[in-house]
């Protein structure tokens, strides 16, 4: 069954190339979303995942425990970027052919993001991690701008060297397997005793920095805030709610290998450094931002870190991780679609231009305002859960200062992201500085331009409070392993 | 023989490190590309025809021709020949290059159990040309010098790979090649785009997009 998510966009794709009606672009992208939704429901649902695979796939693309949870999220957030997409694609008046590369990218993007969830070879995974990068550059180029070369050069660039670094990671890891010569994340669990330590733990490195890379993690995380502020809204949402969660995957299969050969000590103490370094950042750069996508990378930067403290820490921790995860990709993608809205009505990116949007729009500044509720972890947000869940699992084991450096940062974020959200929702509504722009032709907004945005962070804020039994044993399954 | 060939190919980076002619550097990327189909070809064991086959297709025809003369051919539509003036004089960039190689020796051959489960000699020089490579990409200046850097690190690589004497799936050796294959190919159009759009093709250009003040 999970041929077809993989199988659909290539078709699909091909049949694009090949046609001129514009309204098969949108229909493809839609569908392709729903079927994906459909079938990781299915996955989600039919716990004894040996009758969803068939034979030619099984080998290389397989459901189990832990990944169905990162597909499931990856379907949830790509349909409601593709319902956006069906607005945005609408308002923005592109060329016939611009829009079939576009919606022929976000099929690539989407296709290799599910590939690298699914593929149950370390070597397949980086294949399609380094895809999803090369079917994103032209999603980022998209606007054509000075800026959009530059931030598509970088993230290019960056990632592709990240990537290679990651490639020599699995060279080693190889070299430390020894005498068994596969690169299966089974046969490397099953065989773990085998497996040459310090050759392990010089992979580990390699993989972390390079697939950390796309992650966001970060001394690597430069192309980061760059791409998502540069590229179409809907994109940012896929790139920040998605892509950075295919990656954290790979980096915690090869947690889990570390695990089982007893040299997560050390891979414990590379994720928290890294982990804390990416709070930092974030802290340092959003207290004074003046580009509100690029203030939400920055917290994609920071949840990212958070995510890898709570692996590091294990036990409540993945637990707490996971379900972080979850929270963020919601929350997130809701906010940069709502950024995109302001964006269109707006026609900037700067802060200080922007000022009562609530006045302005009233759907998209509460929208806005209860995506920063969100995304700081205030209590009906499940991020709170998830924070305190992590500081918990700290204090259990005694980390008192990590806590304590965490408490200080995630307060001066949640400063920093509040401070701008409340200017820009309350207060005066203000004419644009630029003068090019009236509030007067203010563009009108269909509903397909809300709604994605409100059904997530109402599902979002529902987590916050409860947290369905099913979603429970999908994570508890999930962290079974660990 | 397949060690002569190996040092080559390290003194290959060393001439890339002391020269800064870009066209001269593209000669070097055929060159190594050769070099490489040519240590497949005496070093790697020929019982499995397909994957010889395989690297043959991918040193020779991919790395010799393919790369370099898609490079040519974006060095003849932007017409710049050198980079000049790097961050470090050229002569320095020659030192520390050899330094790193000669580093990449020694480490290969310290007596360590662990280092018993590769080729000393592949391993030195494959790491040493990666290292080398991601120095003079903080070194040069021009877009298109960076892309080399990135083509070289990637021979590199691939010269590691060779060392585990291990064989990775068909798919994914393919899947390797035609993503590394791509990067160039999105890599080469970007810098055609940045010539349009920017004053010339230095990386100094591209530093618009920061976190201060003025940006939006």
């Amino acid at each position: 069954m999970i041929e077809l998510i993989l199988i659909f966009p290539l078709i699909a794709g091909i049949i694009l190339l090949f046609t001129k009606t514009v309204k098969l672009n949108i229909f493809f992208v839609l569908s392709y979303a729903i079927l994906h939704l459909f079938i990781s429901l299915y996955c989600s649902f039919n716990n004894n995942y040996k009758d969803i695979t068939s034979n030619i796939f099984d080998t290389y693309f397989k459901v189990d425990n832990l990944n169905v949870l990162f597909l499931l999220i990856l379907s949830i957030i790509f349909l409601g970027v593709a319902i956006y997409n069906c607005g945005f694609v609408k308002n923005k008046e592109m060329h016939r052919h611009d829009l079939k590369y576009y919606s022929l990218a976000v099929l690539i993007f989407v296709f290799s993001m599910t590939g690298t969830i699914l593929s149950t070879n370390l070597g397949l995974s980086w294949v399609f991690i380094e895809a999803t990068t090369l079917a994103s550059a032209y999603l980022i180029y998209f606007n054509k701008t000075k800026h959009s070369i530059e931030a598509a050069w970088k993230y290019v660039f960056i990632c592709s060297i990240g990537i290679a670094l990651a490639f020599v990671g699995i060279i080693f890891l190889s070299i430390a397997t020894g005498k068994f010569d596969s690169l299966f994340f089974d046969d490397l669990y099953t065989n773990a005793s085998v497996i040459n330590p310090f050759w392990l733990k010089l992979s580990f490195v390699f993989i972390l920095v390079g697939i950390g890379t796309k992650m966001g993690l970060a001394p690597v995380h430069f192309w980061l805030p760059d791409a998502h502020s540069e590229a179409p809204s809907p994109i940012s949402a896929l790139l920040s709610a998605a892509l950075l969660n295919s990656a954290f995957l790979i980096i915690l299969k090869v947690f889990k290998l570390m695990e089982l050969t007893h040299t997560d000590h050390y891979a414990r103490i590379l994720l928290i450094t890294m982990g804390l370094l990416s709070l930092f950042v974030a802290a340092v750069f959003i207290y004074n931002i003046n580009n509100y996508k690029r203030m939400l990378a920055y917290s994609s930067i920071e949840n990212m870190g958070i995510i890898a403290i709570g692996t590091a820490v294990g036990g409540l921790g993945i637990y707490a991780a996971l379900f972080h995860m979850i929270g963020h990709s919601l929350i997130k993608s809701s906010f940069f679609l709502t950024a995109g809205n302001i964006l269109k009505i707006f026609k900037t990116k700067r802060i200080s231009a922007i000022s009562g949007v609530l006045k302005i729009d009233k759907t998209t500044g509460w929208l806005w305002i209860l995506c920063f509720i969100g995304i700081v972890g205030l209590p009906p947000s499940p991020l709170f859960i998830s924070e305190f869940l992590l500081l918990k699992a700290l204090v259990i084991k005694n980390h008192f200062i990590i806590v304590s450096v965490i408490l200080i940062l995630l307060t001066v974020i949640l400063f920093g992201i509040a401070k701008i959200a409340i200017n820009m929702s309350f207060g005066e509504e203000k004419g644009i500085t630029t003068g090019k722009n009236e509030i007067s032709d203010k563009p009108e907004l269909t509903f397909s331009l809300y709604f994605p945005q409100i059904a997530m962070i109402i599902i979002a804020l529902i987590l916050g409070i409860y947290i369905p039994p099913f979603l429970n044993s999908l994570i508890k399954n999930a962290i079974s392993g660990f | 023989m397949e060690n002569a060939l190996i040092v080559l190919f390290g003194l290959t980076m060393l001439y890339m490190a002391g020269t800064s002619r870009i066209k001269a550097y593209i000669k070097m990327l055929s060159v190594q590309g050769f070099l490489l189909f040519l240590i497949c070809y005496f070093g790697v064991e020929k019982n499995n025809l397909m994957n010889f086959i395989f690297l043959a297709f991918e040193t020779l025809i991919i790395k010799t021709f393919a790369i370099p003369m898609f490079l040519r051919k974006i060095l003849q539509k932007n017409l710049i020949y050198r980079d000049s003036e790097p961050h470090i004089p050229q002569f320095y960039c020659l030192v520390l290059a050899s330094t790193i190689l000669f580093i990449g020796f020694l480490i290969s051959y310290i007596d360590y159990p662990a280092f018993s489960l590769i080729n000393p000699m592949y391993f030195g020089v494959s790491i040493s040309v990666i290292i080398i490579s991601l120095f003079l990409i903080t070194v040069r200046h021009k877009v298109l010098t960076n892309v080399i850097g990135f083509i070289t690190m990637e021979n590199g690589i691939f010269l590691l790979s060779l060392s585990v004497a291990k064989e990775m799936p068909i798919v994914v050796s393919l899947g390797v090649l035609l993503d590394v294959f791509i990067a160039v190919f999105i890599l080469g159009l970007l810098i055609n785009r940045i010539s349009e759009r920017f004053e010339d093709l230095s990386v100094c250009r591209l530093s618009d997009l920061k976190d201060c003040k003025n940006n939006d």
